[in-house]
This record gives structure tokens, C-alpha cells and sequence, in this order.
């Protein structure tokens, strides 16, 4: 029997979004403390979410495609942003000692969750019981068998990028990771891989990983760029629930 | 260096990414995909189709614009859409405060054809099968339930202002469209349950086929 206090009854028009302001917000405010309503309250935006099934598909004119297309080109360009890898000297790239320390504690988590990511599901999230993240990378059609993740930090402070499957680029280029978040592109860092196309790096952002939604791999000029230029080889949600 | 994509194999997540990478191929893709869902949709609620195609390119645009802000985990893209789509059609409705007494769909417009672009059967046959669970759900419902659900969802009127709509009282209201939604759920729910039975004998016969 629910409890008097619940807000069943409201659950399905608030999902429907039409229930007066007021009541939404008695349902929003409950929904915060109640995992019986929430669940039920899932179940019913699930249905409300079904509903636009019903609709069917209609043919836009074939103008509108062109339209869509046309207003693209040049409505986003990347926003420039400080490139944190480039501009700072050989010395202050260097890692430090406690740096190299935690990176290859870092690393050897990361080989360690690869052949586990790999061996249960290529696309899941592996979570280790610290709270640490493997974010499992895409590779593009540029360089197909390449692999790669990001692991992160409980507190997303610490992370870093193992990749695989990444040849060594000429004296010119390096490879670049970009963290992304909405329009903007950080750098995260810049780095190459041995003979054996294997490399890893630590991750350097202002900031807490968390609050970036995903992250790519390009080909940049050695030192790394202000914004990307060259052809993404890895990419991939970073996405921490 | 540079290889000749063809973006119509990947999954719709794979495309959100390379429209954040700011591939117009991958929102080309995209639009192939789901354009008619969303162009649909906002015609459905608006009732115009000139207004409803301004709807499907703030839409694409939004998705170019924003792709960063998906999250994978909280919905499939195709959810992602109709959910931003039916809100922005609403509010352009609330906007220009001209709304139809009823809801712009008919009933009678929910007809079989029409499904996704996809190149994947296995998705498509998925969707097509929900969509006709969802359609024969809709259509099992009595019609004042029916009727009130439609101007909720697809008018985006509150229940108040569907009982001024119906002339009927609110509490009247609020019991058709919170009885409707228990309908669909259980509905959906059985339909679902069956074909999972379905599916499991099937297999459970293939298995002793094999043995």
C-alpha cells in the first residue's frame, strides 16, 4: 500500500510534462527523496517517450537537407584555446618524480584493466572498486586498429591515456589529446608512441576531468597545437555517471 | 592519409561523436537517420508544415551545435531527439500562443508506414516492432483516454487547461490521462513479456533442433 505521502498518482501526467507548475514542482521535490516513485516515475517517461512512436514519419523537403547543411559551415568553428602542453619548456614536460611514480602506477592499472576491458565487453566502462575509471576509446577510419582509454581518477583530478595500435609519427608530428567540452577543445596532452605503436601519457587539465564530456586523439604539429588541425585517430565519450 | 568514410555503418552514438569532432558528414548521416522521426513529430504537434521544418533544422542545429552535451548513458539518440524535438515544438506553439483546440495529430495519421533509415535490420525490425506495439497500445485505449493523452502529449497543454479544451472538470481529467498511462504501461508491458516468451521458445526449439 503506498505511503499517503507518495505522488503515484501525479507520476503519469508529470511525465507527460502537463501537470501545473506548482505540482510539478511538489513531484520534483519528492522524487529527490522517494526511490519507489522514482522508479515508477521512470517507468512512465519511459511510456511518455514511446508515445512519439506513434507519429508517423514524414518526408521534410529535400530543401531543407541543403538548408540544414549551408547554416553549418561556419556556425561552429572551434573555439582557440591554450594549447597547456605546448609553450611550456622540455624541463617543466618533464614529469616529477613523484609524477613518473604515480603515472606508471597509472599505467600498470591501465594494462591491467585493458586485458580485463578486453576480455569482458569492448564497450563497457570498467570500474575499479577505488572508483578509478577505464574509458574505453574508438578507433576512426584513419587508423583503424588502433586502441585506446582514458582512466580516470576517483575524483576525476588524475587521469591518463594508454594507447595502442598508434604508429610512430615522423619528427614533425606529434599525437594531441583534446578534452571536450561543449563548444571548447582543451589540450590535454601531447605525446608520441615507440616502435611497438604503444604509448601513455598522464593527463594534464585545468580542472576536473569529470566535468569534460569527451575526448579525441589528433595528428598535430610536434608540441601540439592551440586547437585541433589534423585527422582524429581516437575518440570517445568521456562519460562518468 | 585521408580515407573514404562510409558513415552510414556506424551507431548513431559513433556519429554524435564525429559531429563533435565537427564531421558534417556524420550530422548528413544523422539527418538521413532521423530527420523523418523529427520533421514527423514536429508536424504532428504544430500542424504546419513550414513551421515544423524551421523545428527540424533548429533540431540539427542544435545537435551541431551541442553533440558534446549528449550523454550516452542517459539516452539512445534517437530519444535524445524526439525529446528535444517535442519540447522545442511545444514551445514554439506556447510561443506564438495560436494552438489548435485539439492536437494537430489525427488519429487516424497513425498508419504503418514510414520507419527510420537504417542500413541495420535488426534495428530496424526492433523499431518497427515497437512502434507497432506503441500504435496498437494507443489504439486499445477508450477514446476519452486516448483523446486527453494526445492533447498532453502532442498539444503539451496542461491537464487544466485540456479540461477548459474537453469542458470537463479537472478531476475528470486527471483520471483519464493518469488512467490512459497505466493502460499503455500495462499493455506494453504484456506485449513485451510475450514476445519475450516468444523469443525464448524459439530459441529454447532451436537449441533442441541443434541437440
Amino acid at each position: 500500500m503506498p505511503d499517503e505521502s507518495h505522488v503515484l498518482d501525479l507520476l503519469p501526467a508529470f511525465a507527460l510534462g502537463s501537470l501545473e507548475a506548482d505540482e510539478a514542482l511538489q513531484v520534483e521535490d519528492h522524487l529527490l527523496s522517494c526511490w519507489i516513485c522514482r522508479r515508477e516515475s521512470g517507468d512512465f517517461r519511459t511510456i511518455a517517450v514511446q508515445l512519439s512512436l506513434a507519429v508517423p514519419p514524414v518526408d521534410p523537403p529535400p530543401e531543407l537537407k541543403e538548408r540544414l547543411m549551408r547554416s553549418i559551415q561556419g556556425s561552429r568553428a572551434p573555439q582557440p584555446v591554450p594549447a597547456q602542453a605546448s609553450g611550456r619548456s622540455w624541463l617543466e614536460r618533464l614529469l616529477p618524480v613523484w609524477g613518473l611514480a604515480s603515472l606508471a602506477l597509472i599505467l600498470l592499472l591501465g594494462v591491467f584493466s585493458l586485458a580485463l576491458w578486453q576480455r569482458v565487453n569492448l564497450l563497457e566502462i570498467a570500474t575499479s572498486s577505488g572508483g578509478m575509471r577505464a574509458v574505453p576509446l574508438n578507433a576512426t577510419d584513419e587508423i583503424p586498429n588502433a586502441t585506446g582509454f582514458v582512466l580516470v581518477g576517483a575524483d576525476g583530478r588524475n587521469g591518463a591515456l594508454v594507447v595502442d595500435g598508434l604508429p610512430p609519427l615522423d619528427e614533425a608530428h606529434q599525437y594531441q589529446l583534446w578534452l571536450v567540452r561543449d563548444d571548447t577543445r582543451t589540450s590535454g596532452a601531447v605525446f608520441s608512441t615507440d616502435e611497438q605503436n604503444y604509448g601513455g601519457t598522464r593527463i594534464r587539465a585545468s580542472g576536473s576531468l569529470l566535468e569534460y564530456s569527451a575526448v579525441s586523439v589528433t595528428v598535430e604539429p610536434t608540441g601540439g597545437s592551440p586547437q585541433p588541425t589534423g585527422v582524429v585517430v581516437l575518440d570517445g565519450f568521456l562519460i562518468i555517471p | 592519409m585521408k580515407l573514404s568514410v562510409d558513415y552510414a555503418r556506424y551507431e548513431d552514438e559513433r556519429l554524435i561523436l564525429l559531429v563533435v569532432q565537427l564531421r558534417p558528414e556524420a550530422l548528413d548521416q544523422l539527418y538521413e537517420r532521423y530527420g523523418r522521426l523529427v520533421f514527423g513529430l514536429a508536424l504532428a504537434i504544430v500542424g504546419d508544415r513550414s513551421t515544423a521544418e524551421e523545428i527540424t533544422l533548429d533540431i540539427f542545429m542544435r545537435v551541431w551545435q551541442k553533440a558534446a552535451s549528449y550523454r550516452a548513458d542517459k539516452a539512445k539518440v534517437s530519444t535524445w531527439l524526439t525529446h528535444i524535438a517535442r519540447h522545442h515544438a511545444i514551445d514554439v506553439l506556447r510561443r506564438q500562443a495560436v494552438r489548435p483546440d485539439q492536437s494537430a495529430l489525427s488519429l487516424d495519421e497513425i498508419t504503418p508506414d514510414g520507419a527510420i533509415q537504417t542500413q541495420d535490420p535488426e534495428k530496424l525490425a526492433e523499431h518497427l516492432l515497437l512502434r507497432e506495439r506503441v500504435r496498437s497500445a494507443i489504439s486499445r485505449l477508450p477514446a476519452e483516454q486516448m483523446q486527453a493523452l494526445m492533447l498532453a502529449y502532442f498539444g503539451g497543454y496542461t491537464q487544466s487547461e485540456i479540461a477548459d479544451i474537453l469542458q470537463q472538470p479537472l478531476g475528470t481529467v486527471k483520471t483519464r490521462i493518469r488512467l490512459a498511462m497505466q493502460k499503455l504501461r500495462e499493455l506494453l508491458s504484456e506485449e513485451q513479456e510475450s514476445e519475450d516468451k516468444s523469443t525464448r521458445s524459439v530459441h529454447t526449439y532451436s537449441i533442441s533442433e541443434e541437440n
